[in-house]
């Protein structure tokens, strides 16, 4: 497919409805996330340089 | 550069072929061997031509050691740039470029991007203290250091791009920010491993500072950004999980990366990565000001922001690099001075770190698509985290270890001789910086960006980069850099 038409097939395209799989990846990627900043922040606060 | 192909191939019958991730390695480390291989006694690298903040040219070049001085700063600049074109040409001709057009392509790139360097260390532009207003015997001047030629690098390019494009089409040949920057990233290992010789426990806690701004990159930016393309602006998993790479990770690379890892078609993240340059280029001309404007006396935290915020490899150590020269000359204006090179370290060390994880982030993701969305006979192999992993951070690593080597590892003998040629390959990565300051900007063609409409992808961006990225990458950054100052200028 050629980058004009890729183009055109970006501006047109429909919605795909989210997948239960990407809905899991995006909430445990936060949650995890969250939860490892957390406690990098707190070992940082407890155990300063 | 990350890519979904294998790093080595054969083509044809028996001509080797690199890509650029390799060849940065190569050449970097080459440089490196070539500045420690002076401890033997012989000064291989010191007719390298330096720029001096000046007001007379002929004052402001020469060449790196006084061994050369019979040279001139001319004859430096002209060694400098014969140098490089060799070397630069025989790399070149493993990626199977045009080596023709290349060393002319070159010659023009290499020609602009010294002379917006030189532009930036005239004394009106680059003087910063009071004291050096007098020494040049000035009144006035804009207090860029003459880091400010990077800036000056990436205008010229800039106006190249949108002005005169036949011209940028002409010099495309020699337009490889990427190849620049990593070449640039792997002798900066060394440096770097000499300057946080000082203070090896602030370096440590850099580590595991590295690992808040991985959690960040990964976990947080890209889940939200690709939840905002795909429910707010109905992007095509294929679109969004590319765009989420390029927005939170670490730009093209990243995009390319996970465009592989998802199986898209080719086209879709080589389209976000245009994009990807041209913000890139939007945020390395303010947030470098807003943090010396706001962050002067937390420099660390300006230059882990610049790392969590600016994408590209290039564009964010360059970041990283002028906020260090606007902070250091406004604190120096405030008789604070601060050991150079710091807060360029703590931007590259979360580059690097955030960087290491490509090659892992994008297996989970080939493994979710290919056996979850696409299931397809084509699954992720682990070993696609090998083929995706940033071969120029190993030059890295290795430039560090061997330099730290030298500075902790060896006589004060040693160590007192090994430092000047560091910097001898340091003034060479500020050129490499140069060229891709120049090439970032050549590649910004912000007009024809417009007219292929890519309006929908750039308006996810502008929301998530501005709306999000950049302040949550400010906050995490000053969680866990708030208070740390580099060590102070002996």
């Amino acid at each position: 497919m050629s980058k004009t038409e890729l183009q055109k097939e970006l501006q047109q395209s429909h919605a795909e409805p989210l997948l239960p799989v990407e809905k899991k990846l995006i909430g445990w990627s936060l949650g995890t996330g969250i939860v490892l900043l957390v406690i990098l922040a707190a070992v940082n606060r407890l155990y300063p340089i | 550069m990350a890519t979904a192909t294998n790093s080595f191939e054969q083509a044809g019958e028996s001509r080797l072929v690199l890509n650029e991730d390799w060849l940065s390695l190569a050449i970097g480390l080459f440089i490196f061997a070539l500045a420690i291989a002076g401890l033997s006694g012989t000064d291989f690298l010191g007719w390298v031509v330096n720029t001096s903040v000046w007001t007379s040219i002929a004052a402001g070049l020469h060449p790196f050691s006084k061994i050369y001085a019979s040279l001139g700063g001319g004859g430096a600049l002209i060694a400098t740039y014969l140098a490089l074109l060799i070397i630069l040409s025989v790399g070149v001709s493993f990626l199977q470029a045009d080596v023709r057009r290349f060393a002319i392509a070159f010659t023009a790139v290499f020609a602009i991007a010294y002379a917006s360097w030189i532009a930036g260390s005239y004394a009106h532009l680059a003087a910063v203290t009071p004291a050096e207003q007098q020494k040049f015997g000035i009144k006035w001047s804009a207090g860029l250091t003459n880091e400010g030629g990077y800036v000056v690098a990436l205008l010229a390019g800039l106006v190249i791009a949108n002005f005169f494009p036949r011209f940028a089409e002409w010099i495309k040949e020699a337009v490889r920010p990427e190849l620049y920057i990593k070449i640039a990233i792997v002798i900066l290992g060394g440096f770097l491993a000499v300057t946080f010789a000082s203070r090896l426990s602030l370096a440590g806690s850099l580590v595991f500072r590295g690992i808040a701004a991985i959690v960040e990159a990964y976990l947080i930016y890209w889940a939200v950004v690709y939840f905002i393309a795909r429910k707010y602006f109905g992007f095509s998993r294929e679109w969004a999980a590319p765009l989420a790479s390029g927005i939170s990770i670490c730009g093209v690379s990243a995009a390319i990366a996970t465009g592989g890892a998802i199986r898209s078609r080719p086209s879709v993240p080589v389209l976000v990565s245009s994009l990807v340059v041209i913000f890139a280029v939007v945020e390395v001309l303010i947030l470098p000001w807003v943090a010396a404007a706001f962050l002067s006396h937390e420099p660390l935290v300006a230059g882990a922001w610049m790392g969590l915020a600016v994408k590209t490899d290039g564009a964010a150590v360059a970041a990283g690099g002028i906020s260090e020269a606007l902070i250091l000359a406004q604190n120096a204006a405030e008789g604070v001075r601060y050991q150079p090179g710091w807060i360029l370290g703590t931007t590259a060390a979360v580059k690097v770190f955030i960087d290491i994880f490509i090659g892992v982030w994008s297996f989970l993701l080939a493994y979710i698509w290919t056996n979850h969305i696409n299931v397809t006979r084509d699954k992720a192999r682990a070993v696609e985290i090998w083929h995706r992993f940033p071969k120029f951070i190993i030059g890295f690593v290795l430039t560090f270890l061997i330099g730290l080597y030298f500075a902790i590892g060896t006589s004060p003998e040693t160590v007192k001789a090994v430092t000047p040629l560091i910097g001898e390959a340091n003034v060479f990565r500020v050129i490499f910086f140069v060229l891709t300051f120049f090439s970032i900007g050549v590649l910004s063609n912000f007009r024809k960006l417009w007219a292929e409409g890519f309006g929908r992808l750039a308006a996810v961006y502008f929301v998530s980069l501005f709306g999000f990225v950049i302040w949550v990458g400010l906050l995490i950054s000053w969680i866990f850099f708030s208070g740390v100052k580099p060590p102070l200028a002996s």
